[in-house]
């Protein structure tokens, strides 16, 4: 037994040392690139490299080296809109006339039984829908008022409009969206992603994180890492103060002395390396490399004042504030950068009608405004620049909302207000291999439950997993003695939507 | 590398290994069952003939699925003939539909040859490894070559020795000393070692042995393994969840560091923590301790279901319970029967009867709190204890007592229902309008005559009536809850032995018919204070009422229900809460210990069971965890998972020799397992890395060298602190906030602020760090802690960018390396100050290239300052006058703190 576990290590060593001198050699532009390195690297452990990859990388200096996903991919890059709060479908993408003509009347006892409501009690009546539709678009697909400058766009986007989750509470809503279970502690979609593809650019975090108005209800654990290791969480770039913490020189030690600091650390570590020969130490000296040039790339990249007036308008930035279409630029800027997923989050999609910001008809058009034209630019934008084809855009929330006017403690809300609802929500998608202008799903007369084409969560993640190349029921990691899957045990691709 | 040279390698090895196998065994050599064909089973059959899937009705988990008719209406396996044993046929097969495993790589000559030898020699069945009690091993002799190395110092070192010698390995030199001390005491107290101490064992004033023991003596022992524990306790002082508000739970955390510190054997530690409050007249501590299984998350969002995350907790003990103690992830069996390992879907449900007796119900209170009150009150209540003793019975005086203690038992009126003119009030009280009322059924109030009542009320208040069974029933309370904001109220009640339906109804023509009178989360029957007509009575009934609305402090802990308030527990059919199926009663799974009919049927009961020498799991977990966490791996790898996935264990004599020795010889005490592991060769060795141990053993599964870890989370910020002069000594208490950047908390609820910390606050070692699970420190993050939502086994150690950038540029770290830099100021010369700070810092002597390049660092930062001495105004925004001196010496101590001998030991 034991004889030929040397043959394998001996083989293993010697592909780990041409891959990885390779790389280090290429990557290490500053100091030290040409320092002598010692001839031992430790082979991956069992599971840096997902089993499924059919790369013969070795990610011992660097766990983010970019690797192929099994199958081909549609997409490089994923950029994930999703409306924190959840955005009644309603009023902006479901069009339902018949509920109009019901407004007002009680709601029909039977839609009640068995359900269970956040906040409704007692008999609610049926709310019309607040906002005008129109169709556009060669697709003819129908649009809000709310949203005037996605009629542009209309044509390049496939709707989900039957998307159904079986979570009613913000928190365990967005984790079963991200994570793929209600519960904590599994991997986020944008954590598998740049555990399977790794990152093009090593200057700059693979998974990125941009919020606007709030971060989500269930926290940081939507863009954690679970079980993978945590290299591969997202890293909350911020618009306000370090865009990414600790990014920044401290005050008084200029980039020259900062280099001093490095290569003085730098050469110290290789030292030591020569000495106890462990490549753990060959690591460290990377990432500082990485780090030093990361405070170079990412403020550059988090910088929107450097784009053209035109880029600016036709997002709608306010610089130096933390917004929505800010991040959408933003989010272009990491993609055109080589960023693997970039992940935004838009707070205040809330709308109970407990107030005049939470009204579907007066606050949520000013929601609506937030971003219709930053969605909008952005699409255009990355078409203008052929990156809309190896891109895909997703835009969601994590449910929906009711059909019925939100009653509270037995109190119609003062305002016009829906609650939440899981049985029937719209989602989009865009970009890399999504079949233009489609429509997948209808939701009943009164938009309450999916009559045709229903979708879950766990589908939708199969299907963006499949844009990048994988299998969803064969992408793994095993942990606890199993191995665990996005999807768990559920989800198909959504063929329908693909091009 | 291409896949044909593996291909290669591979079938020339199988050909050497079969022609090993054929020629070295005897035909007639027992096939073990556990060792051989388990794990063969496990790997190529399971995952189709399984606990989940059972194709063909073939399951391969237990031996009596294994053995029956399936579906092709015979046994798959024929005991005694192989030949004509499907399972050997199906294994021959060349038709790819025929041939097993299907569409898969087929098993080898090898796999086939095991299976067709045990069928053969009657296939018996067995049980894994893990399940076995663990055997008192002997110690394996070792060649003398390991005695003149010196590497035989503990019995550990014979087994570790053994397994070297399989390999060819040898040992590396002992570490020099320098390395050994700094590594023993980042590994047994999370710091470095204090400098007299250090000095006292490198000068030979003390020995190994001593400087050990000195270690495991200091208050610091205890901080650094709590860290180890919090994490799989999963505590944080928040709720979670979507709100996170702040919990008030970090008496549990000190218990936990005094525990450690006391040496508290592991068997005692664990039956505390599981079940301290069923403990005989348990005191403070023991049920502070209980608060280990009330660091689930809780839910206050509005529109939750209290009695779904009320189930959701109780699930998570059950799966917390058996991640800690018995390496099982069970969490698969709430749906189906285990995948892999026997566990039946049906014992999931008995053991989570065991935990399915607590008060707690998921209210935004987190009752049951372990209530402490002020030493004065404490008196106070001392006295009309004594009071209660002269004038009552012995029943009475221990129901006042607990509830004192901890307000217990009660009802909670989210519980209401049938609701007219009212509902349940932010899904979590009774609200009533005026007219309105609500059934709570099924009350026994143990013909107590005290009703307590925890409301509020607005302006006008409400006039509340209780009657038994229904709106024409008897009076048994009438009272106006008057105005108030939350309180404990006191109301007199009719005393009824029986268990009734309470009627509850509000009257209160004053206020808008659409307006709540009263908000109710508790009703709570107690007996009258004895003594009644006594002179004094009613100072004392009032002294009463007030010092319960007075607790000092607030703990959540367990507490299990009266008889008269048990929860039946049923099976969910597929693990849905809402769809219950056969009522199950409390009990433990069938592949493990056998139950001992003298313990309690309830959590003692199960923690007894677990920490029985029966037990094949409990001590090998610990056994495995600690070993991790000294050496980095563990002698069975897959440390969350010990069972039918896990990994063999690399050393399985040793793993059971150490546990038997723990539980018989060690007696449970944490501290002298670490100490045997410490003063062992194996520990002790240099970590350095020749060529040949790299290609042999790569990831040191033998131990021919000594462990070189990074340093955790917890350890960098300790560190750097202690070696700055700025680490506070303050031990216990409740969380703090040293500094981190504007922005990080998103959403802040009342009184939900990070505020940083004054004084020696801010510097207090990490693991007082407040926690908030939502947003936990992001520094510790970047280093790989997680955010105990859930239990975590390990934490995965990375190697990133931002950890750079934390360590560098972190105003907590550029603050130390100030204060380290400013107290080598005066010194005679550059290069001392450097040839000093670096010593500290790393407890080795600079050699000359390293000195320079430090010195080169200094000489540039002084050019640099003196060219652009405006660069040194507000210098690192650290509010302090600096001249270019201490400027480029603070850079050499960022720069020294940052070195990869400062942040991990080797």
């Amino acid at each position: 037994m034991e004889n030929y576990k040397k043959l394998i290590q001996e083989q293993l060593l010697t592909n780990a040392q041409v891959n990885s001198r390779r790389h280090f050699l290429k990557d290490c532009t500053l100091g030290i690139g040409g320092l002598a390195l010692g001839s031992f690297l430790q082979s991956c452990s069992p599971n840096a490299i997902p089993k499924n990859n059919y790369s013969n990388v070795d990610r011992t200096l660097n766990p983010l080296t970019p690797l192929a996903p099994p199958f081909a991919p549609k997409v490089k890059s994923v950029i994930y809109l999703h409306m924190v709060g959840a955005p009644s479908q309603l009023e902006m993408f479901d069009y339902k006339p018949a509920l109009q003509k019901l407004h007002n009347q009680k709601c029909p006892k039977s839609l009640l039984e068995g359900k269970k409501f956040a906040f409704i009690r007692g008999e609610p009546t049926m709310l019309g829908p607040q906002a005008s539709f129109s169709q556009a678009g060669e697709s003819g697909n129908w649009i809000s008022e709310y949203l005037p400058h996605f009629k542009k766009v209309i044509d390049d986007v496939a709707f989900l409009k039957a998307v159904h989750t079986d979570q009613f509470n913000h928190g365990p809503a967005q984790l079963l969206m991200h994570t793929g279970s209600a519960r904590f502690g599994r991997p986020s979609l944008g954590s598998w992603a740049t555990y399977g593809l790794g990152t093009e650019n090593q200057n700059l975090p693979g998974f990125v994180v941009l919020s606007s108005g709030g971060t989500p209800d269930a926290g940081k654990s939507v863009w954690g890492n679970g079980f993978l290791p945590s290299v591969y969480q997202g890293v909350q770039c911020r618009s306000k103060g370090d865009p990414v913490l600790y990014i920044k020189d401290p005050k008084g030690v200029s980039r020259g002395l900062k280099k001093d600091i490095v290569a003085a650390i730098n050469s110290i570590n290789h030292q030591e390396f020569l000495k106890y020969e462990d490549p753990e130490v060959l690591s460290r000296i990377n990432q500082y490399e990485m780090a030093y040039r990361m405070q170079i790339t990412v403020p550059e990249v988090m910088d929107i004042n450097s784009e053209p007036e035109s880029i600016k308008e036709m997002y709608g930035v306010k610089p130096g504030e933390e917004s929505f279409a800010n991040n959408c630029l933003l989010a272009r800027k990491m993609v055109e950068e080589g960023v693997r997923f970039v992940q935004l989050y838009d707070w205040g999609w809330d709308t109970h009608g407990t107030n005049h910001d939470t009204s579907v008809d007066l606050g949520l058009r000013n929601k609506c405004r937030e971003i219709d034209r930053p969605i909008t630019a952005l699409l255009l934008d990355l078409k203008q620049r052929g990156l809309l084809d190896e891109t895909l855009i997703v835009w969601g929330g994590e449910f929906g909302r009711t059909p019925m006017q939100e009653t509270r403690e037995g109190k119609t809300n003062k305002f016009r207000g829906r609650d939440h609802h899981g049985d029937a929500f719209t989602m989009w998608m865009a970009g890399g291999g999504i079949k233009k202008g489609a429509l997948h799903g209808a939701t009943d007369e009164i938009g309450f439950s999916g009559i045709e084409g229903r979708v879950s969560v766990h589908d939708v993640q199969a299907t963006i997993l499949h844009l990048l190349g994988f299998d969803h029921e064969q992408f793994t990691y095993d942990y606890q003695g199993r191995p665990f899957r996005l999807t768990d045990v559920a989800g198909s691709v959504i063929h329908e939507i693909l091009a | 590398m291409k896949k044909s040279i593996y291909l290669n390698i591979f079938a020339g090895i199988l050909l050497v290994s079969f022609i090993l196998i054929f020629f070295g065994l005897k035909p007639a050599e027992k096939v073990d069952f556990s060792t051989q064909v388990k794990p063969i089973l496990n790997k190529r059959c399971i995952s189709c003939h399984g606990g989940v899937k059972k194709n063909a009705g073939l399951s391969f988990l237990f031996q009596e699925e294994a053995m029956s008719v399936t579906e092709s209406g015979y046994p798959v396996i024929l005991p005694g003939n192989a030949k004509k044993s499907l399972l050997i046929q199906k294994l021959h097969e060349t038709d790819p539909e025929q041939r097993m495993p299907y569409q898969k790589e087929p098993l080898s000559k090898k796999e086939i040859e095991i299976l067709t030898r045990w069928i053969d020699q009657g296939a018996e069945w067995g049980e894994h490894w893990a399940y076995n009690i663990p055997k008192k091993e002997i110690l394996p002799e070792v060649g003398n070559e390991f005695k003149t190395l010196g590497f035989l110092r503990q019995p550990i070192d014979y087994f570790v020795a053994a397994r070297m010698e399989d390999l060819r390995l040898s040992p590396n030199q002992m570490a020099d000393k320098e390395i050994l001390a700094r590594r023993v005491a980042f590994d047994l107290t999370g710091l470095p070692p204090a400098r007299a101490l250090f000095d006292a064992f490198i000068y030979d004033k003390i020995s190994y042995e001593n400087l050990v023991d000195s270690l495991l003596n200091s208050k610091g022992y205890g901080e650094k393994w709590a860290s180890w524990w919090l994490d799989l306790a999963r505590y944080a002082d928040t709720k979670g969840y979507e709100k996170d508000p702040g919990r008030s739970i970090w008496q549990y955390r000190d218990w936990v560091i005094r525990a450690l510190n006391d040496n508290m054997p592991y068997d005692t530690f664990s039956i505390e923590q599981l079940a301290g409050d069923l403990l005989p007249n348990p005191s403070a501590d023991q049920l502070i301790a209980t608060a280990f299984h009330r660091n689930t998350m809780s839910n206050d969002e509005g529109g939750t279901d209290d009695e779904e995350f009320r189930v959701a907790s109780v699930i998570d003990r059950v799966n917390t319970t058996f991640d800690v103690w018995q390496s099982t992830t069970i969490s698969c069996v709430q749906c189906h029967s285990h995948p892999y390992d026997p566990i039946k879907h049906n014992e999931y449900y008995k053991l989570m009867a065991f935990f399915n007796n607590s008060r707690d119900e998921d209210t935004p209170d987190e009752a049951p709190n372990f209530r402490i009150y002020s030493d004065e009150n404490e008196k106070r209540i001392a006295s009309i204890l004594r009071w209660s003793a002269r004038h009552g019975n012995k029943k009475i005086i221990q129901d006042l007592q607990k509830f004192f203690k901890y307000l217990e038992p009660k009802y909670q009126l989210h519980n209401c229902e049938e609701f007219v003119n009212g509902e349940l009030s932010d899904s979590k009280y009774l609200g009533l309008r005026d007219n309105g009322s609500a059934y709570l059924k099924n009350v026994n109030t143990q013909g107590n005559t005290n009703l307590y009542l925890y409301y509020t009320a607005g302006p006008m208040g409400t006039e509340i009536t209780i009657r038994n069974g229904n709106a024409e029933g008897e009076i048994l309370a009438k009272f106006p809850a008057k105005k108030s904001k939350w309180t404990i109220a006191k109301v007199p009640f009719k005393s009824v032995t029986e268990t009734i339906d309470l009627y509850i109804e509000s009257q209160n023509d004053g206020i808008n018919a659409l307006r709540t009178g009263s908000k109710i989360l508790w009703f709570a029957f107690v007996p009258e204070l004895p003594g009644k007509g006594e002179i004094g009575f009613n100072k004392i009934e009032n002294e009463l009422l007030k010092l319960i609305n007075n607790p000092e402090s607030l703990t959540p802990i367990m507490i299990e229900n009266p008889m008269h308030m048990q929860r039946g527990t049923h099976v969910f059919d597929r693990g849905d809460w809402t769809s219950k199926g056969e009522e199950v009663r409390a009990g433990t799974p069938e592949f493990l210990n056998n139950w001992n009919n003298e313990w309690e049927k309830n959590r003692l009961g199960l923690a007894k069971w677990m920490v029985s020498n029966e037990n094949p799991l409990t001590a090998r977990t610990l056994i495995n965890r600690v070993w991790y966490q000294l050496f980095g791996r563990g002698i069975v790898s897959t440390i969350e998972d010990m069972g039918t996935q896990s990994d063999p264990p690399s050393h399985p004599a040793l793993l059971d020799w150490m546990s038997v020795n723990f539980m018989e010889s060690q007696d449970w005490k944490l501290k002298s397992l670490m100490r045997s592991i410490v003063l062992s060769g194996t520990y002790r060795q240099s970590s350095k890395i020749n060529k040949e141990k790299q290609q042999i053993d790569p990831k040191n599964e033998y131990y021919a060298r000594g462990p070189k870890l990074r340093m955790s989370a917890e350890e960098i910020r300790d560190q750097t602190l202690a070696i700055s002069g700025l680490l506070s000594k303050k031990m216990y208490g409740l969380g703090v906030m040293p500094p981190q950047p504007d922005g990080i908390w998103g959403h802040a609820y009342m009184g939900d602020l990070w505020k940083v910390s004054e004084g020696e606050d801010r510097y207090r070692r990490a693991v007082y760090t407040y926690f908030k699970r939502t947003s936990p420190y992001p520094s510790f993050m970047t280093f790989d802690a997680g955010s105990r939502e859930v239990c975590a086994v390990r934490r995965l150690p990375t190697n990133t960018p931002l950890q750079a950038l934390v360590t560098l540029n972190d105003p907590v770290y550029l603050e130390a390396a100030m204060n380290f830099a400013k107290s080598h100021l005066e010194l005679n010369s550059v290069e001392d100050a450097i040839k000093m700070m670096y010593n500290k810092a790393t407890f080795k002597k600079i050699d000359a290239q390293k000195l320079e390049v430090l010195k080169e660092l200094y000489d540039a930062a002084i050019s640099e300052y003196e060219e652009y001495p405006a660069a040194l105004d507000g210098f690192l925004n650290l509010k302090e006058i600096t001249d270019k001196k201490l400027a480029a010496l603070t850079l050499v101590a960022n720069a020294i703190m940052n070195l990869d001998e400062f942040l991990t030991h080797a």
